[in-house]
């Protein structure tokens, strides 16, 4: 009787592809935009308007200065990559469990994940990027103001900042996939051993590049790879980072 | 015939803590289980290496003849709402609804929408402000809409009132009437659902003390009342799973009476009373039940 009532059933039992059950992820993503899109992009209004005013106040009380050579060194988009990789955790840790009471995979869970945050680090790509093409163009939005054409972004021209930008987001989009995943599975103590690692990998780092006095190799080889090969090479933290969490979310289960 | 579920010495450790403890089952689908239990018994720890959430410390797992860890085709085919399952905190009751079509091939719109009016959900209420009640609402409507050929419903009806309760127990009834498949209802409101149960599970201590048909349960005992005297004398020799006396009376629940002791009974003059499904789950599973011959 089993068998046959459950062939009975088939027409309710339509299975989804692997392409359909991860696009579903992508879309429980944004399914409420607001934490993930209209937030962070509101903050970012709010620091360019802030910035703005500053400049204006700068250039109306310094007598009309140039500001491009201070303003190169903002720091003020960089807010906008830490908040994106605690959006990435906080998008795991909020929809992790959910979506397993929906019958999803982890695998599928995460792929889905991954690409959504793919997705957005090309989204705030274009985005940065074009505002950078803007910023040029307006003369420093009329004020020689630097934000999105900071120094870090390179003098490689508007094309490759694009790039740049993208491979920035994605490292801090990975980061914090890995850190949503850990908090997932061992809650903050995860992530606070994540970062403490991470903290005393440096430390152990600089150590022995001060010890065996290496700073001179260390910028040699910066000054052979460039700004463009520095920025490919975030693409094996991001590529770790990525496979660290998927790792990790493997084994995790709900917890209240 | 294979059975949906199919369980061989399944225990699952928490630390120290064995919530699940040497399971073994076959059940059967195209019809409504009751997992039956106490607050604690192992119910939704069970559900949940069922549906592959949980890993197994031992034993073995196969529904739809597959293990349900990590396997989508498998997944596909189950819905699961934990009594304590989390939403996302930014969600309203419409992203919830909205999202679940995504994850469930046989999801019915017309009859969520249906079920969202039957049981008053507010729809743009964030989850997070949401009643115990409607939070239940939310989870019974994704069970039923789902349409899953295997439905687990986790303790469905807290904070429910009489009403969305009977109109949970009757939506359930017909859709299972209309759609056969595999319910499991996992619930310690036994009596409600009594009539509804077509095979009953009780877990106990993470352990399984039934596995039957319901309505072999429900003619397996019968409880006698009557003077003291009578009843002592009635039951010397049987087995006695509860007994209760006051001042002269006394009743005690007994194993099936065969026609003849049943005869016997009322001439000794006890009344005969079938033991509800609900008081054989209590007898079996209250470790401080008196147990005498």
């Amino acid at each position: 009787m089993t068998a046959i009532a459950l062939d009975q059933t088939a027409t309710q039992d339509r299975s989804r592809s692997l392409g359909q059950r991860i696009l579903a992820v992508v879309r429980l993503h944004f399914v409420n935009p607001t934490a993930i899109l209209w937030l962070p992009l509101m903050i970012l209004g709010i620091i360019f308007g802030a910035n703005w005013i500053l400049w204006w106040l700068i250039h109306e009380f310094s007598g009309g200065k140039d500001l491009t050579e201070g303003t190169q060194w903002s720091g003020a988009s960089a807010f906008i990559f830490v908040y994106m990789m605690v959006v990435a955790i906080q998008a795991m840790h909020l929809t992790f469990q959910y979506a397993l009471g929906m019958g999803a995979t982890r695998r599928d869970y995460y792929l889905g994940s991954a690409l959504t945050f793919v997705l957005l680090g090309a989204g705030w790509a274009a985005l940065i990027g074009t505002l950078g093409v803007l910023e040029e163009l307006t003369g420093g939005w009329g004020l020689n103001g630097r934000m999105f054409t900071s120094v870090y972004f390179g003098a490689d021209g508007a094309a490759v900042r694009y790039w740049y930008v993208f491979l920035l987001f994605l490292l801090f989009l990975f980061l914090g996939a890995l850190s949503g995943a850990l908090f997932v599975r061992w809650k903050a103590l995860g992530v606070t051993a994540l970062w403490v690692g991470l903290g005393l990998l440096l430390v152990a780092g600089l150590a022995v590049v001060i010890m065996t006095n290496a700073w001179g190799a260390i910028g040699g080889f910066l000054g052979t790879i460039g700004t463009g090969g520095a920025y490919a090479l975030t693409l094996v933290g991001s590529a770790l980072a990525g496979i660290g969490g998927f790792l990790v979310l493997r084994r995790a289960t709900p917890r209240a | 015939m294979s059975p949906v579920i199919e369980v061989e010495h399944l225990t699952k450790r928490f630390g120290g803590l064995t919530a699940v403890d040497d399971v073994s089952l076959r059940l059967d689908g195209g019809r409504i289980i009751g997992l039956l239990g106490r607050n604690g018994a192992g119910k939704t720890t069970l559900m949940s290496l069922l549906t592959g959430q949980e890993f197994a410390t031992e034993g073995r797992i196969r529904v739809f003849g597959d293990s349900p860890v990590e396997h989508a085709q498998t997944l596909s085919r189950i819905s699961f709402i934990r009594e304590s399952q989390r939403y996302p905190d930014s969600f309203k009751a419409k992203h919830v609804l909205a999202s679940a079509p995504w994850f469930f091939g046989g999801w019915d719109e017309a009859y969520a929408r249906e079920l969202v009016s039957d049981f008053r959900l507010p729809l743009d209420r964030p989850v997070k402000k949401l009643s115990r009640g409607q939070l239940s609402a939310v989870g019974v409507i994704i069970g039923l809409a789902s349409r899953a050929p295997l439905t687990f419903f986790d303790e469905p009806y807290l904070g429910l009132d009489a009403v969305a309760r009977q109109l949970f127990y009757d939506r359930l009834l017909a859709d299972v009437a209309e759609r056969p498949r595999t319910v499991v209802l996992s619930t310690h409101l036994i009596d409600e659902v009594a009539d509804l149960l077509e095979h009953v599970v009780v877990i106990d201590d993470g352990r399984i003390l039934v596995d039957d048909e319901a309505e072999a349960l429900r003619g397996s005992a019968t409880t006698v009342t009557g003077t003291r005297s009578a009843v002592d004398a009635f039951v010397a020799g049987r087995t006695v799973t509860h007994r209760t006396g006051l001042g002269g009376l006394a009743s005690a629940t007994v194993a099936r009476l065969d026609a003849e002791s049943q005869l016997a009974a009322r001439a000794a003059g006890l009344e005969l009373a079938p033991v509800s499904l609900q008081q054989l789950v209590v007898q079996l599973t209250n470790s401080d039940q008196e147990v005498s011959a």
